[in-house]
């Protein structure tokens, strides 16, 4: 059984009367431990379907099964449970709080999770370590730069060990070395811990990396080719 | 480790200056209401207090002097009224009277009949007496003998300044000081009290401003089982020359201006609670637009609707909580600082217990923390009702 199952789903918003279809009848199907990316211009739904993945956006029609269990079943509570333990997401922006430390930041998710009053501190110091940003955990947001920021969130999405990463457009900031390093963590945590990637990117070199490619346009979803890491 | 609550206290501190204006803001308010929480009770309790301690079941004063006996025994004001001492006789042979004693008041004028500063006088009945007698607990054992006076517990501080001389010239007779009276918490505690022995050499003495055969009150305690009230009505209907007052309707005038004063503190209150929700309604408004965004990031990260309410209160009620803190505080100290320069509260014997003051402050601690909860209200419900998607993209 796939771990992610996507059934025809579509996505309308409606907006002073137009409607606009952001995600058009997609069907997909994500193995555990696969690394997918999603390569598109801005506009063609790949944030939407992201989000729909993530259960932060209700499907207007469709159905999404994660390990089997439907999403639209799930009460709003269920979902967000469902986002603290199974999903990590890493935003296309700078989306740290400002009012907290970077080890503050990293622990969020925790407190938000099932774990919530574990002390997880080790594990934050890790993830820091492997981003690395092992000196900045005392560090407030504003004085870290764009690309620092960025490394700071990615390091976040894995703080709860989730199954499945969403990553939309997760190395954006970072400069071409950096780039390389993140997308080599991600690869490293995707064949170690068996760690689900859908990661959406402008970067065709990036997406030749992964395991799986796919194309959004217009709202739906069409496979580019499939190849090996 | 990251909790909400440090998470919170962190947001309360991000910015200092508007979350001090809020303080600041709940802090006044709590301290209006406990300003006027305490007027209103103090004048209440006091008056309540002061008919009680009394010990008569009805005051009868001469006919029209009846505000002018509420203002001495409630609210230590120099007044003096008489009527004619046969009038004891005709109150006893009312139905249902047990026991009477009756007062006489003089008032003092200093260096033209006494050494003593503006007072009261009161020459009361030994034999009969049952409204001093109470508050004596034994201090002065024995009758007191003609130029022999004790003084009410207010008055004895004045002794101590040296304003009541020991040996005291009173309507040109020289009166011994023995002791002081327990505080009473009534008119009683600011009056000087002779034996009605004296009253004759006073009247003779020509300085005093009464007749031969003049009192001023009777008190009259009723028989067991028999409603004052009746009483003090069939005593009116009997003797056309007397007012009365029941226990329970002592103050009734001051209460009755009391309520006024009551409803114009509560209707500036309803208003100044109708200002305060709206500062708060608008500044955490102002909040949750800043904050939306980071609130679709936290539900992204997997905060339920619950833990995003559950911050946000924790945020609002710390405020509530050091605006009460502060404002029960101040509240609690303008009262005790200012409440005498109100003479409606100057004039009351009774000052508020301890047990009150706490309540009072704790009342307005708690109406702190309803109004900022109320004010808060819709822009919590706003921001935990977000999509979050819609919020993480709102710049």
């Amino acid at each position: 059984m796939p771990q992610l199952e996507l059934r025809s789903i579509t996505k309308t918003y409606e907006t002073d009367g137009d409607s606009l279809r952001a995600v058009a009848d997609v069907s997909l199907d994500v193995e555990a431990g696969e690394f997918v990316s999603i390569v598109g211009h801005s506009g063609s739904g790949k944030t939407t379907l992201l989000s729909l993945i993530g259960g932060i956006v209700r499907p207007s029609s469709g159905r999404i099964l994660f390990e089997g269990k439907d999403l639209a079943g799930l009460s709003s509570d269920r979902i967000a449970e469902y986002r603290a333990v199974k999903i990590g997401f890493m935003f296309q922006f700078a989306s740290l709080l400002p009012v907290l430390t970077v080890k503050e930041n990293l622990l969020l998710p925790v407190v938000f999770g099932p774990h919530a009053g574990w002390s997880k501190e080790k594990k934050a110091e890790e993830l820091l370590a492997m981003v690395g940003l092992a000196d900045k955990s005392s560090a407030y947001p504003s004085q870290l730069s764009g690309g620092q920021q960025r490394r700071v969130a990615i390091a976040r999405a894995f703080m709860n060990e989730p199954a499945l990463i969403l990553a939309d457009e997760p190395t954006g900031d970072l400069d071409e070395e950096t780039e390389m390093d993140m997308m080599r963590f991600f690869q490293s945590m995707n064949k170690n811990a068996k760690t689900t990637f859908i990661m959406v990117t402008h970067n065709t070199d990036l997406a030749r990396l992964t395991q799986r490619r796919l194309r959004m346009h217009r709202g739906s979803l069409e496979s580019e080719n499939s190849s090996g890491r | 480790m990251v909790t909400l609550y440090s998470f919170a206290v962190k947001n309360i501190r991000r910015k200092p200056f508007r979350t001090g204006i809020l303080v600041f803001a709940i802090a006044l308010f709590v301290s209006a209401l406990v300003f006027s929480l305490s007027f209103v009770m103090r004048v209440n309790q006091s008056i309540r207090k002061s008919s009680e301690r009394l010990g008569a079941d009805i005051i009868v004063v001469p006919t029209g002097a009846r505000g002018a006996a509420e203002e001495v025994l409630l609210e230590n004001r120099i007044k003096s009224f008489y009527m004619d001492r046969s009038l004891i006789d005709r109150v006893r042979s009312i139905e249902g009277v047990a026991a009477l004693t009756d007062q006489t008041y003089l008032i003092t004028v200093t260096g033209l009949c006494c050494s003593v500063p503006e007072s009261m006088i009161i020459a009361f009945d030994q034999d009969s007496d049952f409204i001093i007698k109470p508050w004596l607990k034994g201090k002065v054992k024995r009758r007191l003998e003609a130029g022999e006076a004790i003084v009410g517990s207010e008055s004895a501080f004045n002794i101590d300044l040296g304003l009541v001389e020991m040996d005291s010239m009173l309507f040109g007779n020289r009166f011994t000081m023995l002791g002081t009276l327990d505080k009473t918490g009534t008119g009683l505690d600011t009056a000087i009290f002779i034996g009605r022995e004296n009253m004759d050499d006073i009247i003779k003495n020509g300085s005093a401003d009464i007749r031969p055969g003049q009192i001023s009150v009777i008190f009259v305690k009723v028989s067991e089982g028999v409603d004052p009230r009746k009483v003090a009505a069939e005593i009116e209907n009997t003797i056309i020359e007397a007012d009365t007052m029941a226990r329970k309707d002592i103050g009734k005038s001051i209460i009755a201006t009391l309520r006024d004063v009551s409803r114009i503190f509560s209707l500036t209150m309803l208003l100044a609670s109708l200002l305060a929700v709206f500062l708060v309604w608008s500044i955490f408004s102002a909040i949750a637009h800043e904050r939306s965004r980071e609130v679709g990031i936290m539900r992204a990260l997997g905060a339920k609707e619950s833990h995003i309410v559950r911050l946000f209160v924790i945020e609002v009620l710390a405020i509530a909580c050091m605006g009460g803190l502060l404002g029960a505080m101040f509240g609690t100290a303008f009262t005790m600082a200012l409440g005498n320069s109100f003479s409606l509260l100057r004039n009351l014997s009774n000052d508020l217990e301890t047990a009150t003051r706490l309540f009072i402050a704790a009342a307005g601690f708690g109406i702190g923390g309803v109004i900022c909860l109320a004010g808060a209200l819709a822009p919590i419900r706003r921001l935990k009702g977000l999509e979050p998607l819609v919020a993480i993209k709102e710049e």
